[in-house]
């Protein structure tokens, strides 16, 4: 007998509100080839409908927190989940979003006619990610993911021109699908281990019963973080990052790496600490190697680069690795902090990478930031300031965010593991300075940049965000203290 | 009133932040005429000051709960002195930095923000706040040395920057296992230095956390063999940049030895006495044998204060009255001295555009004035008795002579070698004829200058003719530490070496 699953349309309102925005902007550009400026609201429309929807979600959820009435959390028969960290996720997703499509603004004008796909393929790109986020059923959160992906793999490609994108979309799709085919082995093998999909399912199979061959378990843990491991860019699954990231448009990059790395973590996290939790004692150790891996071999790499595009690629692997840390500190809010406050970082440093080399060249090469501060203080200004808060220096989100990751493994007993992290800090400072020596420390008397009013917005508001959870941190912690997973 | 002296220099950062830049004129001045702000409220705090142990004026307001840090500023006659010296450092360094012709508003912001960092240090009784201001400090300085800094600042101001931070990264490190243990001896988390003070740790713990801290002060103070990256961030540093550097950053590292140390490893900071110590003596003897011979009068004064700091480091670790109040006196002292210097020979070379030795000579008779400072300033650092250093100096050979008898004679050395290289030096740059042309038409200071250099000459006369004025207010508070000190170990300060008995040695000698 098959049961037809309860539908109920709210818990998945944003997702559908973003690929209906998906579908209008395709469909608006078809009937009316209007400028790329009305597909933007249309997109944007569309992202702040999701994102209203999902803040009301979250006002219910707390409230049903309140209440106790933990069932009304759980949507489609328990395949969604509408916890306090499926609506955080979310609204990191959206938010992330938003900035992404302001600071590749001009990437999509450039574009052309084909704009409209290009910001069809993000919001398609956010749905996929957003199930992926609140996603009970390993099934589904592979659906999301492979939405997800895909729609990345084809944005990276998108400018057909140029042959760096194409070797970039090509690489990225190959590395990815290996990826997810990984990630989908191990869910069979957790099927096959316990009979059980769904996320909170297998955390009462574990913990209630015995498990008589735990081997595959332990195998199918392992394919899956292997698998998401891809999508993050952890080491030792990161060799496609720097090419992506150099590769792909650069206004659109760190939208797609900081979408990715958001609801890659968040489905590491619910999976390690909710689902197979009581085999912590096994995986832990593994990750805290994967963390180890990452942050030295991502800062060390980082600092060779003479590319700035890579350099953030590297970057992002030894970030993975900071993240990985709070995986082992087994606490989500760590998490959940580090991945907003990166994935904005990641996006402002991008929509520099995007205006400097709107004027000149790729915007990747390190000379091309040569005396940035005299072409356009407001760049410079924004880009030093992102980077202090990916180097993790006081005052800045980057900071609290680290802390709070090597609070956490301190805490859960990894002291070492706490160790090594602060020392690949100090290697990581060494690349953002080198930057920033660039920038301010070496003179250049080319042409000045013209920043547009919507880049200098979203710097803005990237700026703000670090500076304001670096110095406040109670605005993002108090909010991610209630984003628990159930 | 204590936030309010973290944040009088960032407000004036921001004002100055906000004057437009076509009126680029206005920015050093109303950099400075801000900057005294502060320094008059330091001044309000040294004379409120009751000379009493414990924090006063103290702040605490939460800033994280779920976390226990808080916003928590107090002083006491450890950090009295340094904040006192660094509002006063600041409008001086600002005011001998007119040569600075490009990026001034920058410039100026940074050297403000710099000033709250420093502040903030020097008063944050929160370890984590601590942390953010010891970590802050790190981007304005290396902003001053790698734009305006000499030939080789980029290489100078990368290597200040990683060095410092790999020591402060093991700090952090060490801050999240001491609030491990304090959450689970007490059941609550808090960073703040009164509650850490109550963890007991085991032994290896407290030594690894001491060394942890250690090594970020003992990069910070320099001690040897972790000095290499200070003679170069001196050299390439603009001269204000070496004013605050040697005036008060370094300073960081022998207030962090003595507050945290010694306070929250008591234990361990008793076994390490003779580690430290050998460092200490080994820095003083080195730094002053490196002087002697360095061709440049800048590199020179730069090892003279890792000379110098190697006493403040031996008095600290001397564990007795009269080590701790040197060390604490010896710290202002070196910031007015060596400051003073390095605004000497930052005057020469805004003259000369050279800080090489053998490229002066006579210039007594070109700059009577100008020698008249550099004469009055080498006897202080030197340790001539009426002047402040040697007070410092003083204290601290006989309060380590109870603990650390050898180490003491030796260092004893150290103020002979002070003298060697500076009078040497002295009778190179200035005594003689003046045989080359260039330095025949040098000009005497301006009043300008001698009005820069005269506020720190007084400081050294008041302060080595009558040391009570801030002894008096020191005393409580380092006594505290050793009572805490004989309290929780079974250390006992060997006689003489409480109080009374140094008391009564300096003035049978005096």
């Amino acid at each position: 007998m098959i049961l037809t699953p309860e539908v109920s349309w709210l818990a998945i309102l944003p997702d559908l509100v973003l690929a209906l925005g998906a579908a209008a902007v395709l469909l608006v550009e078809v009937q009316w080839h209007p400028v790329t400026r009305v597909l933007a609201w249309v997109a944007g429309g569309s992202i702040a409908i999701a994102a209203g929807i999902t803040v009301l979600q979250w006002l219910a959820a707390s409230d049903a927190v309140a209440a106790g009435d933990l069932g009304s959390l759980t949507a489609f028969s328990g395949m969604i989940l509408m916890d306090g960290f499926a609506i955080f996720g979310r609204l990191a997703l959206l938010a992330t979003t938003a900035l992404g499509v302001a600071a590749g603004w001009q990437f999509f004008k450039d574009l052309g006619r084909r704009g409209a796909e290009g910001l069809a393929l993000v919001l398609l790109a956010t749905t996929g990610f957003s199930i992926m986020v609140a996603s009970n059923n390993l099934v589904m959160l592979f659906l999301g993911l492979e939405v997800g992906s895909i729609a990345l793999y084809v944005l990276a490609g998108l400018t057909r021109e140029d042959r760096k994108a194409d070797e970039a979309a090509i690489k990225y799709f190959l590395m990815g699908s290996f990826a997810s085919a990984i990630f989908i082995y191990g869910v069979a093998l957790m099927y096959a281990g316990t009979r059980q999909l769904t996320i909170l399912g297998l955390g009462d199979f574990l913990s209630g019963f015995i498990v008589s061959s735990p081997g595959v378990i332990l195998i199918g843990i392992g394919l899956i973080v292997v698998g998401l491991g891809f999508k993050v860019s952890a080491a030792p699954f990161h060799t496609w990052a720097p090419d992506v990231y150099q590769g792909a448009p650069a206004g659109i990059v760190g939208y797609m790496a900081g979408v990715a790395k958001i609801a890659g973590f968040a489905a590491i996290s619910r999976i390690l600490l909710t689902a197979v939790d009581d085999f912590e004692a096994s995986f832990l150790p593994a990750i805290a190697g994967i963390a180890v891996l990452s942050m030295l071999l991502g800062s060390v790499l980082a600092l060779v680069q003479s590319d700035v595009r890579r350099m953030l690629a590297y970057s992002g692997v030894a970030h993975a690795g900071f993240i990985m840390t709070g995986v082992v500190g087994t606490s989500t809010d760590g998490i959940l902090f580090y991945l907003l406050a990166y994935a904005i970082q990641l996006v402002g440093a991008f929509a520099v990478v995007a205006a400097v080399s709107g004027s000149s060249g790729s915007g990747s090469a390190l000379s091309e930031y040569r005396g940035l501060s005299r072409r356009s203080p407001v760049l410079a200004g924004s880009l030093t300031v992102l980077l202090l808060g990916m180097a993790g220096l006081p005052l800045t989100s980057g900071f609290v965010a680290k802390f709070g990751v090597f609070a956490d493994a301190w805490f859960n007993g990894y002291e070492w593991l706490v160790i090594v992290a602060v020392l690949a800090s100090v290697i990581a400072f060494a690349f953002y300075l080198r930057i920033i020596v660039i920038m301010y420390m070496e003179d250049d008397e080319s042409a000045l940049i013209e920043v547009p009013g919507v880049v200098r917005l979203v710097l803005g508001i990237a700026v703000v965000a670090t500076l304001v959870w670096g110095i406040i941190p109670s605005s993002l912690l108090d909010v991610v203290a209630d984003a628990l997973p159930l | 009133m204590l936030t309010a002296l973290v944040l009088l220099p960032v407000a004036a950062a921001v004002v100055v932040a906000l004057i437009p830049s076509r009126r680029r004129e206005l920015h050093l001045p109303v950099g400075i005429a801000l900057s005294v702000l502060p320094l008059a409220l330091a001044g309000y705090l040294f004379w409120a000051f009751q000379a009493e142990a414990g924090y006063q004026f103290a702040v605490d307001a939460v800033w994280y709960e779920p976390w226990g840090i808080s916003w928590s500023l107090g002083v006491d006659g450890i950090s009295l002195p340094l904040v006192l010296l660094t509002a006063l450092l600041v409008p001086i360094a600002l005011g001998a930095s007119t040569a600075i012709s490009k990026r001034t508003k920058e410039f100026v912001v940074y050297t403000l923000l710099l000033e709250a960092g420093m502040i903030g240090a020097f008063l944050a009784l929160d370890l984590f706040l601590f942390f953010v201001f010891f970590e802050a400090i790190l981007i304005p300085m290396y902003f001053i040395i790698g734009i305006w800094g000499g030939e080789r600042r980029i290489y100078a101001s990368v290597k200040f920057f990683i060095y410092t931070a790999l020591g402060s990264a093991l700090m952090l490190a060490a801050i999240i296992g001491l609030a491990f243990n304090y959450s689970e001896q007490f059941g609550t988390l808090s960073f703040a230095l009164e509650d850490l003070m109550q963890v007991t740790l085991s032994g290896g713990t407290e030594r690894w956390f001491f060394a942890a801290f250690a090594l970020a002060f003992a990069i910070k103070v320099p001690l040897f063999p972790l000095h290499t990256w200070l003679p170069d961030a001196h050299v390439e540093a603009p001269t204000a940049g070496s004013v605050l550097l040697a005036g008060v950053l370094l300073k960081l590292g022998t207030y962090g030895l003595l507050r945290f140390n010694l306070s929250l490893f008591p234990e361990a900071s008793v076994d390490a006495v003779p580690i430290m110590g050998v460092l200490a003596v080994i820095g003083i003897i080195y730094g002053a044998l490196v002087a002697i011979v360095q061709p440049d009068l800048k590199k020179l004064v730069a090892y003279s204060s890792v000379s110098h700091l190697g006493f403040i480091v031996l008095g600290t670790f001397a564990l007795t009255s009269g080590g701790l109040q040197g060390a604490v006196i010896q710290n202002v002292n070196h910031g007015l001295t060596t400051g003073a210097l390095f605004l000497l020979v930052g005057m020469i070379y805004e003259r000369r555009h050279t800080k090489e030795i053998s490229e002066f000579g006579g210039l007594q008779k070109v700059m009577p004035v100008f020698a008249g400072f550099f004469l009055f300033m080498t006897f202080a650092s030197i340790g001539l008795p009426g002047l402040n250093g040697f007070v410092g100096e003083f204290l601290v050979l006989v309060g380590s002579y109870a603990t650390l008898p050898v180490l003491a004679i030796i260092a004893a050395f150290g103020v002979v070698l002070a003298a060697i290289y500076l009078l040497w030096a002295y009778e190179r740059v200035f005594t003689g004829i003046p045989d080359k042309e260039e330095n025949r038409v040098l000009l005497d200071l301006s009043p300008r200058e001698i009005g820069l250099l005269a506020p720190l000459a007084a400081l050294v006369l008041v302060l080595g003719l009558y040391p009570s004025v801030l002894l008096d207010k020191i005393a409580p508070s380092t006594e505290s530490v050793l009572d805490h000190i004989e309290s929780t170990t079974d250390y006992v300060t060997p006689e003489p070496g409480r109080l009374d008995d140094v008391y009564v040695a300096e003035e049978g000698d005096s």
